[in-house]
């Protein structure tokens, strides 16, 4: 561990703070991953939604990887990661999903990709009403990734200027893998 | 490990931390898994060229004048194509 990690992994860390279900756990993933631990000194705040979801239309974001059958894969192989992301049409059903991820088993998702990419649960709310509706496209990228700030730059902004640009989407649900 | 810290790593010609990042991505997250990985798609290797069929030269003569970092990419495409092929695969909970 450099001075850098051991700084980053004060009392003061704000990813330390609050109620940790796994206390040090950063520190253990420092130790396993050396310089992997970043410090962002920046925070964006979390907007406050302007109106009820019932009048919302909402997008769904995810670091699980899928993405149609029909589309050719993130590449799952690379040591760094992949920094590109895929649009998953909202409207489309879990047959014509496929996930490619490496770093978690996801052979429970394999038979229902609602259990980490909730698009058929979405949709039935949607239906009834619960939701103002949903945006065209949804997100999914690869979550293993070695380069934060490249990420921040690439895939990130990439898909927040597509959320709300293109889609306009009033709030997103973000589903980590 | 980070990008940075693996260029600082690379510029410094620090074999031990590169080695160690690698073994950690194809193990994912174990050292040790990582290095029976890598030994492991080695022999496949083997045990493939054992059977002593035909191979086209011409087609390893074209990909290898491709550009070094599509070859290093494909070094990793072909080390997880190895280890599905080996049956030991442990990666994303698929068989």
């Amino acid at each position: 561990m450099t001075a850098a990690d051991k700084d980053a992994l004060s009392t003061t860390d704000p990813r330390e703070a609050g109620i940790q279900l796994r206390t040090g756990l950063w520190q253990t993933i420092n130790e396993r991953y050396p310089g992997s631990m970043i410090r962002k000194e920046s925070y964006v705040r979390q907007a406050q939604l302007a109106k009820p979801l019932a009048s919302c239309r909402l997008t769904l974001v995810s670091s699980c990887g899928v993405h149609l059958k029909t589309e050719k894969p993130l590449d799952v192989c690379h040591p760094f990661g992949d920094f590109r992301f895929m649009r998953v049409p909202s409207r489309v059903k879990h047959e014509e999903l496929i996930i490619h991820q490496l770093k978690y088993p996801h052979d429970d998702a394999d038979l229902d990709v609602n259990v980490i990419f909730p698009i058929e649960r979405l949709q039935e709310l949607a239906q009834e009403g619960r939701l103002g509706g949903l945006t065209a496209n949804f997100f999914s990228f690869i979550g293993y990734n070695m380069d934060p700030e490249k990420f921040e730059c690439t895939v990130a902004a990439g898909i927040a200027e597509e959320v709300v640009e293109e889609e306009q989407a009033d709030c997103a649900l973000l589903a980590p893998a | 490990m980070s990008v940075p810290y693996l260029r600082e790593a690379a510029a410094q010609d620090d074999v031990g931390k590169l080695v160690r990042f690698v073994r950690l991505h194809l193990g994912d997250g174990n050292e040790t898994v990582g290095k029976e990985e890598i030994d492991q798609s080695w022999a496949e290797t083997i045990k493939i060229l054992l059977r002593d069929q035909p191979v086209d030269r011409e087609f390893i003569t074209q990909v290898l004048e491709k550009d070094e970092a599509t070859l290093a990419l494909l070094f990793y495409h072909l080390h997880f194509y190895l280890i599905r092929r080996s049956g030991r695969w442990i990666h994303d909970g698929s068989r």
